[in-house]
């Protein structure tokens, strides 16, 4: 029947004038679908679904390794900025993953610790692996692990063996969403530094803590004083603000030199002004990610 | 040249047609964030509006909507894929909305109302149109919204204070958009045209 009406209709008024089409247009779309309909449906529906999905594929493959390869590029630069580091010096990444009864995987370049949930060495073995994805695989393969990515895990400087200094990947639950952060230590865990990852939090209150005035306010806190570290609503003081600001520009040590009595001599952080959430979820999940941090350290025992 | 004026003021989709409101008020907290996605939304609709149009005779009526779902959810992955790889900075502040852009009313109305009933050509340009139209609504509540609620302009400060901090929350968003939606019509009443009565848009 819609054959009929369509061959019909374009012999009457030639090329399908706009009229012309929107009056077939009505009469296929009140008449109860026939059987070719139907099969036509079915047809074109697959056909675009198949082709998109083929050009999706081409478009991944394409496009996803140049997407992880500027990923961790700028990764490795913020960790290297945030410590300071020598051109000489080398980063290496160590991994955390909890395996599904709870116990705990730790997975450094040279070796892989299992530790019970209440932080008894299960085993300890030899690993050998390179990149990232090689980590996860690895891990995977013989360990039922819970979360696909790897939750806390933290990164060694090293020059000539000696440790430089720690950065640790931390995450706190912010005002809307997490807050994804990097917190840089040097050797005897002072705070050197913190970079905000990710965050979602309402622009021009919450999102303040990514700024310079904010998140510098941690550095030069050792681990002892980041324990006792609380919030205060007090506004912070000009002087104040514009040294925290000049950390953005200078490296860490020279930065301490200058302006060491001025940390000590603000013992708290201030809030950022009507945005006391983020500012305090950060502060707790600063002293969270350091705290955790070295009793990991404590029962890796020697394992860097 | 009319295909794509209209697109602008006339039959501005945010302004005019009043629609795809949500995500105008969600990205333009500041001019960059509206700039970088008003070029994605203008890149989907004149792809999708082009597709749409060329294979107009092979979509079943029955199916249109599913395949025009299709067709700009295919778009959309495109450009989510490209910016993701090739300008990681940007994707980071609009990634999350470029996904949304799927669900844009504006995309698939045009689809249906224009590209399917006319020749290639004139669907790419009644999609720059309305590309450019809501880029253009995107920049300029964006910078109303910027300048008033931190006091900047593409991040440059421009007043060293904040003058209306509720500017740059959602709520401050609808409301600046009201205000240049009355300002369009004021426009158009100082111009001597009588304001549209009933605008639901779908002239094409």
């Amino acid at each position: 029947m819609t054959t009929e009406s369509e061959s019909g209709c374009s012999s009457s008024c030639g090329a399908g004038g706009a009229g012309c089409a929107s009056q077939k247009l009505k009469k296929q779309l009140t008449a109860p679908p026939t059987t070719q309909d139907m099969l036509r449906m079915i047809v074109s529906l697959t056909v675009v679904a198949v082709l998109s999905a083929a050009i999706l594929g081409g478009i991944f493959l394409w496009t996803e390794p140049i997407r992880l390869k500027n990923q961790a590029e700028r990764e490795a630069k913020t960790l290297r900025s945030l410590l300071s580091l020598p051109d000489a010096a080398s980063m290496e990444e160590v991994r955390r993953y909890q395996a599904a009864d709870l116990s705990v995987l730790y997975l450094t370049k040279k070796n892989l610790i299992h530790l019970s949930q209440e932080g008894k060495e299960l085993e300890r073995q030899a690993s050998n692996l390179s990149s990232a994805e090689e980590y996860d695989q690895w891990v995977k393969s013989r360990y039922s692990v819970l979360q696909p990515k790897p939750v806390g895990r933290f990164f060694v400087a090293r020059e000539n063996e000696k440790i430089l200094g720690y950065v640790i990947e931390g995450e706190t639950q912010g005002y809307k969403s997490m807050i994804r952060f990097f917190a840089a230590l040097n050797a005897d865990f002072q705070l050197q530094g913190l970079e905000v990852l990710e965050q979602e939090e309402d622009p021009g209150l919450g999102a303040e803590i990514s700024q310079a005035y904010f998140k510098n306010q941690f550095a030069g806190r050792s681990a002892e004083a980041l324990r006792s570290l609380e919030v205060t609503k007090d506004p912070l003081d000009d002087e104040w603000k514009k040294a925290l600001e000049e950390l953005s520009s200078t490296a860490f040590t020279p930065w301490l030199e200058k302006y060491g009595s001025k940390v000590s001599a603000h013992p708290v952080i201030h809030a950022i002004t009507g945005a006391t959430i983020s500012s305090d979820s950060l502060t707790q999940g600063v002293k969270r990610a350091v705290r955790h941090f070295q009793m990991r350290l404590e029962l890796m025992k020697g394992a860097l | 040249m009319q295909l794509i004026l209209r697109g602008l003021f006339e039959e501005n989709p945010v302004f005019r047609l009043a629609l795809s409101l949500c995500p105008a008020v969600a990205v333009t907290t500041s001019v960059k964030n509206g700039l970088l996605l008003g070029v994605a939304v203008a890149a989907v609709q004149i792809l999708s509006s082009a597709t749409a149009s060329i294979f107009k005779q092979f979509i079943q009526p029955k199916v249109r909507i599913p395949v025009f779902t299709l067709l700009i959810a295919l778009w959309v992955t495109v450009i989510d894929m490209s910016l993701a790889a090739f300008f990681p900075a940007a994707y980071e502040q609009v990634g999350l909305y470029v996904k949304l852009i799927v669900a844009f009313a504006i995309i698939i109305s045009r689809l249906e109302l224009f590209a399917v009933k006319q020749p290639v050509f004139p669907s790419v340009l009644d999609g720059l149109g309305m590309g450019l139209g809501f880029l253009l609504a995107l920049v300029l509540t964006g910078a109303l919204r910027e300048l008033l609620g931190s006091g900047s302009i593409f991040g440059l400060t421009i007043i060293p204070f904040k003058p209306l901090l509720i500017a740059i929350l959602p709520a401050g968003g609808f409301i600046m958009i009201g205000l240049i939606m009355a300002l369009f019509n004021w426009v158009d009443v100082l111009r001597g045209k009588p304001l549209p009565k009933d605008s639901g848009g779908g002239h094409g």
